[in-house]
């Protein structure tokens, strides 16, 4: 396992460097520059733009460009932001736990209540429950984020006025039942469509094992149905549900860009949004690699986990 | 988009109507395209004066973060407004746009035009204790002029030929022309203090742009990235401490939740809100909602090629744009009409010219004169030649796509052919922008206005990019020049090189009443500019020439 694990990391170098180079040349290709708006900033004259120009290193050719990145990179150098004139590396490292824990709380939010709804459905199949955890789940699946997170901001915090509605910390806050606090509704906002997705699945592959013979010999030999559902049944019915989870975790810091600019969470998603308005070539990059990377790391730990599921699955 | 320099076309982001602010307001000098710009407040509602009370927050809630804070180098409108807790300029506009005192005690030009004297305010001090002295002044100056560090602008800067101090408050600017906007352009600057400069290039890039310090009411505390910007009261203020304790700059990107927050009460201050949203924030019961003029003003620009060169064909598209309708029925009202580049609350504005109205009738009659006859499918044509154009406009601006499509729908009546186009910001102004395609083409945007009336930014030949990767804001005559090109020339020209300003106001009439008659760009209305603010706080005062907390040391809560 340690091995196989070794080649997969290594595999991923070849990998993230095609996506960079990809990168690269699609954020060059985009209409624009970064130089673009200085050029239309009155009284600048061309001598101060080619200046500029030289200073943020667009006088060189593109591969030129890719090299000259490629090598800090390997130097742990991920360059100096256009418009903040600071290193990349501590402008993400400032958004990056933040993502992390909304990205975290709002998928371990949906992971139980998937599982919950879902095994609950599959048990009470048909029954009123069933049919409104179907009708939760497709209102969960059809609704926008934004409009989705306004209405619980006018809820919760201006009806009700027992939650913040956007933030990290209220003023002069610096505590853990504060950030509890501001994380309720974007971590419930951010999980919501995933608790719909998943518990149907979880139901689905719920149902087609509980049919199996061996659940039924499990029965049959007096198994208590809880220890049935819980050990024979849901074990083997996770297993699909983990390729699910693992390819819907990317789509996380996607819905993490809308979910952090509902609430204001300064996160990296808005980071990633605000460069790519500006054209910042060297946060983008440095974004992109970052999430690239951990894109593969969490394919990885997915494929480790059918392992540890399912012992017939070996690796090495 | 108040004081200091820097025009250059802008909208923002854009990614969607409600951040329309983000990546985009500037403070301007002439020229940027931009959706604000600000005037002489008129309040609806202002609480009466009262007992003000002694300390208390204020969180002011804003769409855009400063990308940074130096003050040399943002180029965000919310950048020079958080710094106006910090910093401070050597002179200040008034709610007219005339310069008075403020790190200057006074001012004097040679009668030449060619000599200004700064005579400093004795006993401020830097919040690092140190003592503000004309050493800073010259330092800044070498600063902003210092190639290596890439200033945003370095207008009337770069007319200085020589800097003096003949003693610690006095500092004497030698320029080699006359150039009027010296005063509003270096005058109206930030003043940054020499113990930081003294540090280099990157350190006053990266720590100074981060930790910002200044002469002013409000003393830097921190700077949580994404989050929000904390003030604190300087005691020691040189006008006076600030009555108020602390206030919290908080970045919130969603239009909509800065109308929740301001609701739920965790925000107290909003500027620049949606003309579209006025309603909703007028119903806040402890808010009120208070309308400025702008300096910002909202046309078509139309590029000089084909038969958009024809002047009774662009004469006869000012007729046929609905100007009162779009300002009645879009924007509910927030915004007046406009008929040349220089705002109402001007001292250059020209009273006298009236807008064209709407004339369906008269528009037509001009096209049929200049030989533009309807064709088979009743878009007119001359010479095989269909009036076609594309008509541009900023992506996901909600607003700006309403009135483009009343636009395109009133001049289909007259037979011109409008194509709807969408880009965003950085695009249209780019080198790949729908200005350097030879397509007839219109682009629906504001260009923000800085404090001195000068508009060579806008129209003189020697703001015709070179190429399309060039710098200059005349774009649409980028193909050919205007045909009034020399006499704009001659009089923007003028108009800096002349002191007297009764003589300058004169000049800024012609060309005004020039841009009128030939319409090198349709004129439509002027923005307003729009706040929030809690309706127990006193003092509050936003004009169209100073930045948003210009005389904050004056706010206070009532009692």
């Amino acid at each position: 396992m340690l091995r196989y694990t070794a080649q997969r990391l290594l595999g991923a170098i070849p990998l993230i460097l095609g996506i960079s180079v990809i990168s690269f040349v699609f954020m060059q290709l985009a209409p624009g520059g970064p130089d673009a708006m200085f050029a239309r900033n009155g009284r600048m004259s061309d001598e101060q733009l080619a200046a500029i120009r030289r200073n943020m290193g667009l006088d060189k050719p593109v591969p030129v460009q890719y090299l000259h990145w490629l090598k800090n990179l390997l130097r742990g150098d991920l360059g100096t932001s256009y418009v903040q004139n600071r290193p990349v590396t501590r402008i993400i490292l400032e958004r990056l736990p933040n993502t992390l824990i909304l990205v975290g709380a709002g998928l371990g939010l949906a992971l139980v209540l998937a599982l919950a709804f879902g095994v609950l459905a599959a048990v009470r199949q048909y029954s009123l429950f069933d049919h409104a955890v179907n009708a939760v789940a497709f209102f969960g699946l059809a609704m926008p984020v934004f409009w989705f997170g306004l209405m619980l901001q006018l809820f919760f915090g201006v009806r009700l006025g027992v939650l913040p509605t956007a933030g990290m910390h209220a003023t002069g806050e610096t505590g853990a039942l504060d950030l509890l606090k501001h994380l309720v509704l974007p971590a419930f906002t951010l999980g919501i469509g995933s608790i719909a997705g998943w518990s149907r699945y979880v139901r689905s592959s719920l149902l087609e094992v509980i049919h199996k013979d061996y659940i039924r010999t499990a029965r049959a030999k007096g198994v208590r149905e809880r220890v049935v559902l819980l050990r024979h049944a849901l074990r083997n019915a996770l297993i699909p549900f983990v390729t699910v989870v693992g390819i819907d975790i990317p789509l996380y810091a996607v819905g993490a860009v809308v979910t952090e600019t509902v609430f204001a969470w300064p996160g990296m998603g808005r980071l990633f949004y605000d460069s790519l308005a500006a054209r910042d070539y060297p946060v983008q990059m440095g974004i992109l690699v970052l999430s690239a990377f951990a894109i593969i790391l969490g394919n990885l730990v997915a494929d480790l986990l059918y392992a540890i599921l399912d012992p017939r699955i070996k690796y090495g | 988009m108040v004081a200091p320099p820097l025009p250059g076309p802008d909208g923002g982001n854009c990614g969607r109507r409600w951040q329309r602010h983000a990546g985009g307001l500037r403070w301007g000098q002439r020229g940027q395209p931009d959706y604000l710009g600000w005037g002489p407040a008129r309040c609806r509602g202002t609480a009466p004066a009262g007992e003000t009370r002694q300390g208390g927050t204020l969180t002011y809630v804003t769409a855009e973060e400063p990308e940074t804070l130096n003050p040399y180098l943002t180029q965000l409108v919310v950048g020079f407004d958080i710094l106006s807790l910090f910093m401070e300029s050597l002179l200040e506009a008034d709610d007219q746009g005339q310069y008075g005192p403020r790190l200057a005690e006074s001012y004097e030009a040679a009668a030449d035009g060619l000599t200004y004297t700064f005579t400093l305010r004795t006993g401020v001090k830097w919040h690092d204790g140190s003592d503000f002295t004309a050493q800073d002044v010259v330092e800044s100056y070498n600063m902003i002029m210092n190639p290596d560090f890439g200033a945003f602008s370095q207008q009337g800067w770069d007319k200085i030929t020589g800097a003096e101090t003949p003693d610690d408050h006095t500092v004497v600017f030698s320029l080699d022309q006359v150039y009027a906007p010296f005063i509003a352009n270096v005058g109206g600057a930030y003043i940054a203090p020499a113990s930081a400069l003294a540090k280099g290039i990157q350190s006053f890039k990266e720590e100074f742009g981060r930790e910002p310090f200044g002469t002013g009411p409000f003393r830097f505390v921190e700077w949580a990235s994404g989050d929000h910007i904390t003030a604190q009261a300087n005691a020691d203020y040189w006008q006076g401490a600030p009555k108020l304790e602390q206030i919290v700059c908080k970045f919130v990107p969603n239009s909509n939740t800065i109308a929740v927050q301001l609701k739920s009460g965790e925000a107290d201050l909003a500027a620049y809100v949606d003309a579209q949203q006025f309603d909703t924030y007028q119903a806040i019961e402890d808010k009120q909602v208070i309308e400025t003029d702008s300096q910002a003003w909202f046309h078509l620009d139309l590029k000089n090629i084909d038969f958009l060169m024809e002047k009774p064909v662009r004469q006869a598209l000012d007729f046929a744009t609905p100007k009162q309708d779009i300002i009645d029925k879009i924007l509910k009202g927030h915004a007046t009409i406009s008929v040349a580049d220089v705002a109402p609350i001007s001292w250059a504005y020209n009273p006298n010219i009236k807008p064209r109205p709407y004339d369906l009738e008269q528009a037509k009659k001009l096209l049929d004169e200049a030989g533009w006859t309807p064709g088979p499918d009743g878009i007119r044509q001359k010479d095989g030649k269909r009036m076609q154009l594309e008509l541009w406009g900023i992506a996901g601006d909600q607003q700006n796509q309403q009135i483009l499509q009343v636009i395109a729908a009133s001049w289909k009546q007259i037979g011109v052919q409008a194509d709807l186009k969408f880009q965003d910001i950085k695009t249209l102004w780019g080198p790949e922008g729908y200005q350097f395609t030879e397509t007839p083409t219109a682009c629906g945007y504001s260009w923000f206005n800085g404090n001195d009336p000068d508009d060579s930014f806008y129209w003189h030949s020697s703001q015709i990019p070179d190429s399309p990767t060039g710098s200059g804001g005349n774009l649409p005559a980028y193909f050919h020049p205007y045909d009034m090109q020399d006499q704009i020339d001659e009089l923007t020209e003028r108009g800096v090189a002349t002191i007297d300003q009764e003589e300058r106001k004169k000049i800024y009439w012609q060309i005004q009443e020039l841009l009128h008659e030939y319409v090198p760009v349709i004129f439509i209305y002027w923005n307003k500019l729009i706040f929030v603010s809690p309706k127990r706080l006193q003092g509050f005062k936003p004009n169209a020439f100073t930045p948003l907390f210009h005389n904050v040391h004056e706010w206070a809560y009532r009692a």
